[in-house]
């Protein structure tokens, strides 16, 4: 008995050391230590000795599967400490493989400008409202004191709708500013308001110019407005654009729905002397505006005794080729996906 | 328009300033200065040479042999082609070294073996004019080796004013409007222009007729007696015109164009001995009247058109061009000279369909000040007699009908103008630059009365928030100093469409790899036919930027499609959205109603599979529900094959296609393309499909979706694998509409996860394998309900003629 539960031993030890895994090691366990292992058929045998003999046999007995189970847990640990090693080494691991591919999207750069100052303008308490892009002649128009005769209005200039009457023809919207009269009759005064949207133009297309692209108006009409208003917030949307201040000068501009109306040049975000985006001048025209004309006040029903207002226009296509260095408008409706997969969700 | 900074010069002193001072001055005060040139830059090399010497060349006949003097140096041997060159004459001389417009540079040369160290110019050398018939031979006195630019008084600076925002202003389409602007800019005196003129006693004998009186209101024409032939005009003139690029011809014509830049009023001057009738009749063009005008084209007149006659025929274009027969020749001595007010609409109109905007027309349609034409012709007599003291003015100007600019006077609040342009001004200091814009201006306590003077009268000026326009602008909008609103006046009101349509487009674009895109509103005519649809169904463009591109697009699917086309080549797959509006005609209503859509368009290769949950038409189904499920309506989504009688686009496959609806509205469709369309739009290499959803309808439901917690159940549930052996033809939908129905109340989730056919089936079979989950709220459940629901799942796949496989 003695003589086997030692060979027990001895074989068991070298057997644990023998084993070179964690899933090796458990087999050894179990053929060992288990409940139809070695030992455990060993110990059964106790029970055919003598009284005498059992108590030593016992010990000894018990002095075995305490070694072994010491071996089984050092080898563990051995084999543990030399897998965490093995992992650490790294062998096999090329750490420069590429990221797994995820599904990718994206925003229209024109709809990303939007968006955001959207969002700029909506956390000053501007409403952001919506028109109709087939337009009265009487709201793209004749409301915005465009006078009959102006040249915009001729069809070098205008898209025009089909068989609609001479005193309803329908056009597609050549600006946002249609919308200041619609937000004016929907909500009154006072009213702070933004209105990106589409616009159409009959144009030849070339590298700068398109028929379809984005504007983007914005109005303000409250007692006591006035200029300095209007500079701050046309300076709050450039700063929104660009991510920084920038130095701005307003300059004469002239737009038949604003009086006094102006011109906005920033200095240019590219350079410092002069540059192909500025045509060297350091100034870049940005945006219109202007306060609100009275006509333009009275076709909306507000009284321009009592309120003054501004007005101004962001081209959103232009903000967006600026902001990113696009120099053919016409990839903007061009839908390729070379274009649209450099702008990120 | 181009501006000469010499010519302003006469009228006020900007000697001290540079071209870049004033440049700026105007952008900031008055217009846009969109560039500035030197005039005489090409030709600055160029100095006043003598010929000391000149010979015939040994070896050419045509050419001579010249020795030049032209400054301090010893004289140059200079060899030349021209006939002219004489020994003794002052030339204009280009060195070695110097550089003659063209970017031609002048080099030592050797011809037929001769040195040459210099070149004698021509006038066209020198871009002065086109005569090359000859070299330009200087007056004696000219000074050797003086630079030419100098000597001739050339050397100028040019500005170009940005046409566009001169538009509203008939007073700044000549120098003298500008030279009034820097003059109250730089508060400096205004020199009045030179109209001193002897008129004679004499009576003009023309008989004048108006008899279209809203065409041309006055007429004004004045008999000169030239004093012989048409010269050359005197250099000072000819470089001040070509300075703006206005090219000289004679002096006749040249002072015509001198006082239309000089005061911005065209005047014309007909050969008095070509008019037949010794009268003149301003009226309207017969329609198809034929005419030529003096650029040797014959235009065909529209009613609408203004001619000036002669009793006989049309000599003129009225505001537009002269006509050939009557123009001032060579041979010509006696002129009679137009000076007339046109209808400024109808001046533009005639002059922009004949393609034919020449400076009068540009001008006559901006509403000129009445006023200017007695000013234009006393100049251009003044001008001529100046020129030509040999000239004779015949008669006094004959004046037909009278025209005035309105007399305005405006109401102008002070403490109001200052605070609209948040400046502080006090009532002097507006009256000032009023006063020195030219208006009138009478105090009167509370306001000021300003009276608006005739040039800025006929459009410019009309209300008081002009005057503050024209304070703001001259004190300088650029001391205007931004100030915030107050704050907010209440929670700004959304668009409930553009919110959803912001959400929805952001969760496409972040969870399903599409790409936003924006695509034309319009469809080429062939759209029509291939939607099934005729051209009442579309809002119709009566101008289209091309021709046959004539439709407004009721949605954006075949915009998209054609985008998907243009992308094949490069991108075999992708998926692009839109959140666009379509237009319909609403019968007897004014304005179309336009529905704003989100469209998703996939395309993808070949290799795809066409059915199954794999493919493009299956993942098209699961953006849909995700994009449901982010707007917590997938409990109450139902998802339906198109019935077939429901109406469907031509664009959508009759079978593989869904429709959504929630409760009876229906939200939107997707679907494969039909296999038709996808020939004929050449989607040869891959499988499309698409996705469109109504906002409006999605709006309507997703307000009344109410997003609820679901307590999580404690307990362990029990997953099940189950797969039903089904006919083909009973669709998965019904499958699991019934293992829904027959499941019990355990049945927590089911989900789809293969789908077979083939050996081990019979003959249309296929096994749809699902995992399932038991779970109870209150228990852990044990093999009953297991062994229950599987029974059940059995009975299940027998009712629908199949059977639970093992």
């Amino acid at each position: 008995m003695r003589d086997r539960l030692e060979a027990l031993c001895r074989d068991g030890i070298a057997a644990v050391a023998e084993a070179q895994s964690a899933d090796a090691l458990q087999d050894v366990e179990v053929q060992l230590l288990g409940r139809n292992g070695a030992l455990t058929a060993q110990l059964k045998g106790l029970g055919k000795l003598s009284a005498e003999e059992r108590p030593a046999a016992g010990k000894l007995a018990n002095e075995v599967k305490q070694t072994l189970q010491k071996a089984l847990e050092d080898r563990r640990a051995a084999i543990e400490k030399a897998e965490l090693e093995e992992d650490l080494a790294g062998r096999g691991v090329d750490p420069t493989m590429p990221g797994a591919p995820m599904p990718v999207g994206g925003v229209h750069p024109v709809m990303a400008v939007a968006r955001e100052l959207e969002d700029l303008f909506g956390s000053m308490g501007y409403v952001v409202w919506d028109g109709p892009e087939i337009e009265t002649e009487a709201h793209n128009f004749d409301n915005l004191n465009i006078p009959g005769d102006h040249p915009a209005r001729e069809s070098h200039d205008t898209i025009w709708m089909e068989d609609t009457p001479e005193d309803g023809r329908l056009c597609l919207r050549t600006h946002t500013s249609p919308v200041q009269v619609r937000a004016l009759k929907q909500f009154g005064a006072p009213l702070r308001v933004v209105a990106p949207g589409r616009v159409f133009r009959q144009e030849a297309q070339d590298a700068t110019h398109e028929h379809t692209f984005h504007q983007m108006e914005g109005l303000v009409v409250d007692k006591g407005i006035g200029v300095p208003h209007m500079l701050h917030a046309m300076n709050s949307m450039l700063e929104g654009i660009f991510g920084r201040k920038l130095e701005t000068r307003l300059r004469p501009g002239f737009f038949p729905f604003v009086e006094p109306g102006f011109e906005l040049d920033a200095r240019c975000p590219f350079c410092k002397q002069g540059c192909k985006v500025c045509k060297g001048t350091t100034w870049i025209e940005l945006m219109p505006g202007g306060l609100v004309h009275p006509n333009v006040l009275c076709a909306a029903g507000v009284d321009p005794e009592t309120y003054s207002g501004f007005a101004f226009g962001l081209g959103l296509s232009r903000m967006a080729m600026l902001r990113y260095g696009i120099h053919d408008i016409r990839w903007m409706m061009s839908g390729d996906l070379r274009f649209l997969e450099q702008f990120s969700a | 328009m181009k501006i000469s900074l010499n010519w302003v010069g006469d009228y006020v002193d900007i000697s001290d300033l540079s071209a870049e001072k004033i440049a700026e001055l105007l952008s900031l005060h008055t217009a846009e200065v969109e560039g500035i040139e030197s005039f005489g830059e090409g030709i600055r090399d160029v100095v006043v040479g003598h010929v000391v010497q000149c010979g015939q060349h040994p070896a050419a006949d045509k050419l001579s042999l010249t020795m030049v003097e032209y400054g301090g140096e010893e004289p140059v041997p200079v060899v030349c082609g021209a006939p002219n060159v004489r020994e003794g004459q002052k030339i204009a001389f280009a060195p070695v070294g110097s550089k003659l417009p063209g970017d031609l540079k002048i080099k030592k040369a050797k011809l037929r073996g001769e040195v040459s160290r210099g070149m004698i110019c021509s006038e066209r050398e020198l871009e002065i004019s086109e005569e090359h018939d000859g070299i330009l031979e200087l007056h004696q006195d000219a000074p050797v080796g003086e630079r030419l630019i100098d000597f001739l008084g050339m050397k100028d600076s040019v500005l170009e004013l940005d046409n566009k925002s001169l538009t509203h202003r008939p007073d700044l389409w000549g120098h003298y409007g500008f030279a009034r602007e820097l003059s109250v800019i730089l508060n400096r005196p205004l020199s009045p222009l030179d109209l001193d003129v002897a008129w004679p006693r004499q009576e003009g004998s023309w008989k004048i007729s108006l008899s279209d009186i809203e065409g041309c209101p006055q007429y004004g024409a004045t008999e000169i007696d030239l004093g012989g032939i048409p010269g050359q005009a005197p250099t000072w003139m000819r470089n001040r015109l070509q300075a703006v690029e206005q090219r000289p011809v004679n002096d006749i014509v040249d002072i015509t164009n001198y006082v239309l830049l000089e005061i911005g009023q065209p005047t014309h001057a007909f050969d008095a001995s070509t008019l037949r009738g010794h009268a003149i009749e301003v009226r309207a063009a017969q329609e198809g009247e034929s005419f030529t005008t003096l650029d040797e084209v014959e235009r065909k007149l529209e009613s609408d058109d203004l001619v000036i006659s002669d009793g006989e025929r049309a000599v003129a274009l009225a505001g537009v061009m002269g006509g050939l027969d009557t123009e001032v020749t060579h041979n010509t001595t006696r002129i009679l000279l137009e000076s007339a007010v046109f209808h400024g609409t109808r001046i533009r109109r005639t002059a922009q369909r004949l393609a034919l905007r020449s400076e009068a027309s540009t001008r006559f349609e901006k509403s000129l000040d009445p006023a200017y034409t007695q000013q234009a012709t006393a100049r251009f007599c003044k001008l001529l007699l100046d020129i030509r003291p040999a000239a004779k003015v015949l008669s006094a100007p004959q004046v037909e009908g009278h025209s005035v600019a309105p007399e305005i006077v405006l109401q102008l609040d002070p403490v109001r103008t200052s605070e609209l342009l948040g400046i502080e001004m006090d009532r002097p200091a507006m009256t000032g630059i009023l006063e020195n814009l030219g208006f009138s201006v009478e105090d009167q306590g509370q306001e000021l009365a300003v009276t608006v003077p005739s040039w800025r009268a006929t459009k410019d000026v009309s209300l008081a928030i002009d005057l503050v326009e024209e304070i703001g602008r001259i004190h300088g909008y650029n001391r205007i100093q931004a100030k915030p609103l107050n704050a907010p006046v209440a929670v700004p009101v959304q668009q409930p469409l553009r919110l959803l349509g912001r959400k929805l487009l952001a969760r496409l674009v972040q969870s399903h790899g599409a790409f936003e895109t924006q695509s034309y509103s319009f469809l080429d005519n062939n759209w029509a036919d291939s939607l099934g649809l005729g051209r009442q169904d579309f809002v119709c463009i009566a101008n289209p930027v091309h021709s046959e591109v004539e439709l407004m697009r009721r949605d954006p699917i075949p915009s998209l499609l054609e985008q998907a086309v243009g992308n094949l080549r490069e991108n075999p797959a992708g998926r692009l959205c839109e959140l666009a509006k379509g237009y319909e005609p609403i019968a007897g209503e004014l304005q179309p109603r336009e529905r704003c859509w989100l469209a998703v368009v996939e395309w993808a290769g070949k290799d795809t599979p066409r059915e199954g949950y794999e493919s493009l038409f299956a993942r098209l189904r699961g953006v849909s529900q995700d994009l449901m499920r982010s707007l917590d309506l997938l409990d109450k989504l139902r998802t339906s094959p198109v019935q077939p009688e429901t109406p469907m686009p031509t664009w959508a496959h009759p079978v593989q296609s869904l429709e959504y609806h929630v409760g009876e509205t229906l939200l939107g469709r997707s679907c494969r393309v039909h296999p038709r369309l996808q020939a004929a739009m050449e989607f040869d290499r891959a499988d499309v499909g698409v996705l469109l959803l109504d906002l409006e309808a999605l709006a309507k439901v997703a307000e009344q979706a109410e997003p609820k917690f679901h307590e999580p159940s404690k307990f362990p549930g029990i997953k099940v694998d189950i797969a039903l052996a089904l006919p083909e033809a009973v669709p998965y939908d019904e499958v699991v509409g019934a293992i829904r129905k027959f499941g019990g109340k355990f049945l927590d989730s089911l989900e789809l996860f293969d789908v077979y056919t083939g050996p081990g089936l019979e003959e249309g079979q296929r096994s749809l394998a699902f995992r399932s989950l038991l779970r109870s709220p209150e228990r852990t459940l044990s093999d009953k309900e297991e062994r229950k629901f599987l029974k059940k799942m059995e009975q299940v796949a027998i009712e629908l003629g199949g059977n639970l496989r093992s």
